[in-house]
């Protein structure tokens, strides 16, 4: 990301609703880099949806200036700004007298454009978002949720426009529907590259769609502008921390994957080395089982206390390996194998052959290790950083145990 | 509003201020039936149908007045309502409208109006009753269309505002649209209520329907009463199932079907085709 210029800039935004002594967001700074999904998360009240709402105007700030790729908002009409930024919310709002042709078709034709476009961008969001083209010329009713949220989806992305707002979008669709088409998004996502403000109150969606996450506090006040994982490890404050809770680092387990983890061969040794070889090799991992490989393949588990001089490891009875890791399971997977294991390591399948091992020690290591893309990472010109900074010197995670 | 003038018989116009024994002399003059008639015989015999007190005349002037109090009802109610409602203003106001027009005495209302009218040299036909009808169904012509409006899916609403459209597309294809069906309901029932409502003007110096039943009370001949009676419920009937058709009609086809009740068929395949 090498563009100067943010996507979406806010300085100084502020709302006040008529009537209310205090600021539903108050002085409000923030910057969306272009082609990311920057997520608003924080408890009812923190004013995300208001902030969602007054970059397209729908709601208008009391004071401040709101930018798009440079433009200020409130100097273009209301209509035409909104032609121009997608939008998608969670009771999905779809023309329950308009077949899906013409739903998505919506703002194609308030733009003009001639009919054989309108058809041929129709047919390509469609396909875009998964939903048949005999389905066009249905009505909303006869869709279910996930097929409406699709065409809502759809309808938003119409007349390409550059920046997507989305309020609690999933929010009313059922987990497993929900977690579906999360992965469409993303996937959506790394084709059209769009810049995404998406509100969700659900900080398990935040941490998996985010490429950065605005925590906010109640009156719209940011706790917090980092990349998931930071916010999981690195809380900015007391109020980031009881809000994504004590089980962070649990949520962090389904940012990486065993592959991310540092090469560890552990307890295994080849079947033909000797006892003694053996027992120290277990001895450094503390383990009481012992893995034999035969070259790439691993072969299976013996317990450690048959491991005496004058046996061949070959000899002594194997139990096969039940808990086995794939190299792009996430760590939470891994770390359910390991639990429900009895030998308290995974062993890693890297397309049939050995990859080294997984143990909870490893894990904890992992979390517990500040990340290598900390230097790198973007937060270096936001007003927020210096927060995030001072909040490394926390311990993030509990060291020893 | 000429053409309730029109429809009015021209010559037995009773003469303004005119005595009542003048008056009821006309009526008499005009539906006299012999009190052994039976109902099937009165409307079998050619003479009842036709004539300046045939009962295609008197149709004829119930209808006209019954069509001019309506659409002028749906010029007044509809437009104020839709446009108060899209922009949510005079909720209260619209609350009372209703209770006002719930508690008016419409035979109350054009019996107050008539001296007014005769002394203003308009007659006792067709002000005074058209007045009366008119604020009998304003009322709830205006509250069907201000709830209409208001229950139309906020979410819809929303999100075409959201995709740029402006105030009056708002209204006009996505409100107004979703709303006609109860709309359609609030005219129906009002209608029903004029027809069923329009024949006191017999008793305040008009004709219509309501001639047969005025005449047969004065007249102490039940066949005519009957008859008349007859004549207005089925107009009344016929109505309510005219603007049913009309309602269905003005159902866009996505939401007929959502009100319609689901068919079986459908259900299964939206089971099919669901994800």
């Amino acid at each position: 990301m090498t563009t100067s210029t943010p996507a979406i800039r806010l300085r100084g935004v502020t709302k006040r609703f008529p009537g209310s002594s205090e600021d539903a967001v108050s002085d409000l700074d923030l910057d969306v880099e272009q082609g990311s999904i920057v997520v608003l998360v924080g408890p009812s009240g923190c004013g995300k949806t208001t902030t969602l709402r007054m970059i397209n105007r729908l709601i208008e700030p009391t004071s401040g200036t709101i930018e798009i790729e440079g433009q200020d908002v409130a100097a273009l009409p209301t209509t035409q700004l909104r032609r121009g930024i997608g939008y998608v919310i969670q009771q999905v709002g779809l023309f329950p007298h308009r077949t899906i042709e013409a739903n998505i078709a919506t703002v194609p034709r308030t733009l003009g454009w001639d009919k054989g476009r309108i058809r041929a961008r129709v047919e390509e969001l469609v396909d875009v978002v998964g939903i048949d083209r005999h389905m066009l010329t249905r009505y909303p009713d006869e869709l279910s949720g996930g097929q409406q949220q699709r065409v809502g989806v759809a309808r938003a992305l119409a007349a390409d426009p550059p920046v997507l707002l989305m309020d609690e979008p999933f929010g009313a669709v059922d987990p497993i529907v929900r977690t579906r088409l999360q992965d469409e998004l993303l996937e959506l996502q790394s084709r059209v590259h769009k810049t995404i403000v998406l509100v969700t109150h659900d900080l398990d969606e935040a941490v998996k769609i985010a490429d950065r996450i605005v925590l906010l506090n109640v009156g719209g006040v940011v706790e917090q502008y980092a990349s998931p994982d930071q916010l999981l490890r690195q809380p900015a404050s007391e109020f980031v921390a009881s809000f994504v809770g004590e089980d962070r680092s649990m949520r962090r387990l389904n940012l990486s994957t065993v592959a991310d983890l540092p090469y560890h061969h552990g307890p295994v040794v080849e079947v033909g080395a000797s006892p003694a070889q053996a027992r120290s090799a277990m001895e450094d991992e503390g383990s009481e089982w012992l893995g034999l490989t035969d070259g790439a393949c691993f072969l299976g588990w013996v317990e450690g206390t048959e491991v005496v001089d004058g046996r061949r490891l070959g000899d002594l009875h194997r139990f096969l390996p039940a808990a086995q890791v794939r190299p792009d399971s996430s760590l939470r997977n891994a770390m359910e194998v390991i639990l429900n294991s009895r030998t308290t390591v995974a062993v890693i399948d890297d397309d049939g052959a050995f990859g080294g091992v997984v143990t909870l020690e490893r894990i904890r290591r992992a979390l517990a290790a500040p990340a290598a893309d900390d230097a790198t990472s973007p937060e270096g010109a936001l007003p927020d950083a210096a927060n995030a900074g001072t909040a490394a010197a926390d311990p993030a995670t509990g060291h020893g145990r | 509003m000429s053409a309730v003038h029109l429809a009015a018989p021209p010559t037995p116009t009773p003469p303004v201020g005119g005595t009542s024994i003048e008056v009821a002399a006309t009526w008499l003059a005009q539906a006299a039936v012999p009190r052994d008639t039976t109902l099937a015989q009165w409307l079998l015999d050619p003479d009842t149908w036709t004539g300046r007190a045939g009962i295609l005349t008197s149709l004829a002037d119930t209808v006209v007045l019954v069509v001019a109090v309506i659409v002028t009802s749906i010029l007044l109610a509809v437009p104020t309502a839709a446009y108060l409602a899209h922009k949510r203003r005079a909720e209260l106001a619209s609350a009372w409208v209703v209770n006002i027009g719930r508690a008016i005495p419409t035979f109350a209302i054009a019996g107050l109006l008539v001296p007014i009218s005769l002394r203003a040299g308009y007659g006792f036909e067709p002000w005074p009753i058209f007045i009366a009808l008119v604020l009998l169904t304003v009322p709830p012509m205006y509250l069907s269309t201000y709830t209409a409006i208001k229950q139309v899916d906020p979410a819809a609403v929303n999100a075409a505002r959201a995709m740029g459209f402006n105030e009056r597309s708002v209204l006009f294809t996505v409100e107004l649209p979703l709303a006609l069906t109860v709309i359609f309901t609030g005219i129906r029932v009002a209608s029903v209520q004029v027809v069923a409502t329009e024949p006191i003007r017999a008793f305040l110096g008009g004709d219509g329907l309501g001639r047969y039943v005025r005449d047969g009370i004065g007249q102490n001949n039940p066949t005519l009463t009957l008859g008349g009676a007859l004549l207005i419920a089925i107009l009344a009937g016929g109505t309510a199932v005219l603007f049913k058709g009309l309602e269905f009609l003005a159902k866009p086809p996505g939401v007929r079907r959502l009100s319609g009740g689901e068919s079986t068929a459908r259900k299964v395949r939206r089971q099919l085709v669901s994800d």
